[in-house]
């Protein structure tokens, strides 16, 4: 007698996502392979201007239209993705580390160093962001690097506040107990045992912050502190089209909307991921 | 007698906190002009100054001294409310920012008002009918709305209700000619004191727009916060009870789930109304309005680092200021902030 199949038939067997969830996962997949390859495979005529071809109405030739300068809108958004993405990874990679950092010296720290750092973080906190990350942009100079660096130095707090928090819980845990007893030391015992144990909060947290990123640098970057307009990115792209609104919509809409869609697709992976780690959440 | 102790008792630490806040911001201005590229009295006095106007800068700022009491010094100009000087209007930047900060707090008002008026009605019918076609819209256009950059929103919504259906003005705060005489700079209040009917109603056909605009994306954040409360008191057992007793749902909901579910949401719109008075600056310059945030756009333009600086030291101490009275508000409103405060000063 052979073993009854514990399989269902694969007509009944549905998948682990949900359509929706697929939908998101393609969306952020696209972006991300027009960051990495859209230099690659755009046409010369990006770089170059072509005043006969100016402000043209989206048609089969240039989907999204040509620019002021007779640039081809759709192909200048796909290598404005690089410069876009690849500045919010590195803002967020680099305000997560300053995070983990002041988190991690906070915790291992005397009690002294934990208030003090706290309080600079509580500071931090009270202050709007994107005014301060202005400031910083405009002092260094207006540059797509000053803006980078500037809302690295302006994002850490957020970061650091919820990683302390988790931290503290995670020490109450019965193997960090058991370390101590073992005799290893306070430092060791952060880096080694809680800070790994507390870390998943930041992969649930990269995604939604990567949308926000986006939105906060095209923001800066429209203000005159960030990318200048040569550049591709897409906030500098609309400052640069603002003036012909009324005379070519699609200069100003396209870059605008590829920006809401990336914000918009990254969080809501992040809320995904969010989800599908705390099943509890669905449906708020 | 206790109550007075437990609000003093707030009102120090709260204060100490701001003073603390005030004083990080100011060391981070500081420390942005330390990291200006090139010779800061040079920067100070403009590109055209002469060699002896920047030395007169330079003396003035005490640059030649260490950078310790450079820092003390420039501490002590902020204590005297020295904020620097414009080198584009020659005014000291306070005086410059006092005279339009009335009408960016005209526009944060009008859109803290669209934004609750918008979000709590809306927030209550899909908690209310959770899952159903109007609560799936209403999150979807959250979702939307929450990652839409502001100033683009702004430019489409100009060119499309300004110039193509041509139902709001274009830009600008009053139209030509209609304006009432300048008393505080907000035009609306103005016209009100002048008790000027159609100035009043030309200042806030201007401002229906902007404040709109400012107002969508905190808008998505009230709803989002007033929905998920909601469910969770609308679970409660005193709901069921009230159902129960034959209270209609307009009633339940109104009279007592909504009361018992708006905590988070004062909480939230207090800290929205500090920034949203950050994010004017993304708003104001697109509908050509005056305010704090278009002054500091044009110092970017036109590379007016003090000015820049100025604004952010300005705009920080108003937001902190702001947060200061909303708490202190809420603790006025709210019993159980109260009785919190009463737990942790007793610890």
């Amino acid at each position: 007698m052979t073993a009854p199949a514990i399989t269902a038939p694969a007509s009944r067997r549905r998948s682990y996502y949900s359509p929706f969830e697929i939908f998101v996962f393609a969306l952020v997949a696209l972006l991300l392979l027009a960051a990495l390859f859209g230099p690659l495979v755009a046409p010369n005529s990006v770089y170059n201007s072509d005043i006969a071809n100016s402000l043209m109405p989206p048609s089969a030739a240039h989907w999204f239209g040509t620019d002021d300068q007779g640039r081809d809108v759709f192909w200048r958004l796909i290598v404005g993705a690089q410069t876009t993405l690849l500045s919010a990874f590195l803002v967020v990679t680099l305000y997560s580390l300053i995070g983990v950092t002041v988190a991690t010296v906070a915790a291992a720290g005397p009690r002294w160093l934990d208030e003090g750092l706290m309080r600079i973080t509580d500071i931090g906190l009270a202050l709007p962001g994107m005014i301060v990350a202005l400031g910083f942009a405009a002092a260094m100079g207006p540059s797509l690097q000053s803006a980078v660096i500037a809302m690295a130095i302006t994002g850490w707090p957020i970061t650091a506040r919820m990683l302390r928090g988790i931290m503290r819980q995670t020490m109450e845990a019965q193997f960090v107990a058991g370390a101590q007893v073992l005799g290893v030391s306070r430092w060791r015992l952060m880096t080694r045992h809680v800070l790994p144990n507390s870390l998943d909060v930041l992969i649930v947290k990269w995604a939604g912050d990567i949308g926000t990123t986006v939105l906060v640098l095209a923001s800066l970057s429209f203000i005159g502190v960030g990318a200048q307009p040569p550049s591709a990115e897409w906030g500098a792209t609309i400052a640069g089209a603002r003036g012909f609104v009324s005379t070519a919509w699609w200069t100003v809409v396209a870059p605008g909307a590829a920006v809401a869609i990336t914000s918009i697709a990254f969080g809501l992976l992040g809320d995904i991921i969010q989800v599908r780690r705390d099943p509890s959440l669905r449906g708020n | 007698m206790l109550a007075l102790r437990v609000y003093s008792w707030f009102l120090v630490r709260r204060l100490g906190l701001t003073l603390l806040t005030l004083w990080g911001l100011a060391t981070l201005v500081f420390i942005m002009i330390k990291m200006m590229p090139g010779d800061e009295a040079q920067m100070a006095a403009g590109a055209d100054a002469s060699a002896a106007q920047i030395e007169a800068v330079r003396e003035r700022l005490g640059l030649d001294a260490p950078v310790i009491l450079q820092y003390l010094g420039f501490l002590g100009r902020l204590l005297r409310l020295d904020l620097g000087t414009s080198i584009v209007t020659l005014q000291p930047v306070l005086s410059d920012l006092e005279k339009v900060l009335p009408s960016t707090l005209e526009l944060v008002f009008f859109a803290m008002l669209i934004n609750l008026a918008v979000a709590i009605p809306t927030g209550i019918v899909a908690a209310h009918r959770q899952g159903g076609i109007f609560d799936t819209i209403c999150r979807v256009a959250a979702v939307m709305l929450g990652g839409m950059p502001a100033f683009w929103l702004a430019l489409v919504l100009q060119y499309l209700l300004g110039s193509v259906w041509r139902v709001v003005p274009i830009s600008g705060q009053s139209s030509f000619g209609m304006a009432a005489p300048v008393v505080t700079g907000a035009p609306v209040v103005d016209a009100i004191i002048a008790l000027n009917g159609p100035a009043l109603l030309d200042a806030v056909h201007h401002i229906i727009l902007p404040a709109a605009v400012l107002a969508a994306l905190f808008a998505t954040q009230i709803f989002r916060t007033l929905r998920a409360s909601l469910l969770g008191v609308l679970r409660s057992d005193f709901i069921m009870a009230i159902r129960a007793k034959g209270a209609t749902a307009g009633r339940m909901l109104t009279r007592h789930a909504l009361p018992n579910s708006l905590n988070p949401v004062l909480t939230l719109s207090g800290t929205q109304a500090g920034a949203m008075i950050g994010s004017a600056v993304l708003v104001e310059t697109v509908f050509a309005r005056q305010g704090i945030g278009a002054y500091m756009f044009n110092a970017v333009a036109q590379k007016d680092t003090f000015a820049v600086l100025g604004s952010v030291m300005f705009i920080g101490s108003v937001v902190c200021l702001v947060n200061l009275a909303v708490d202190i508000m809420q603790l006025l409103v709210d019993p159980r902030i109260r009785a919190a405060q009463l737990g942790s000063q007793s610890q």
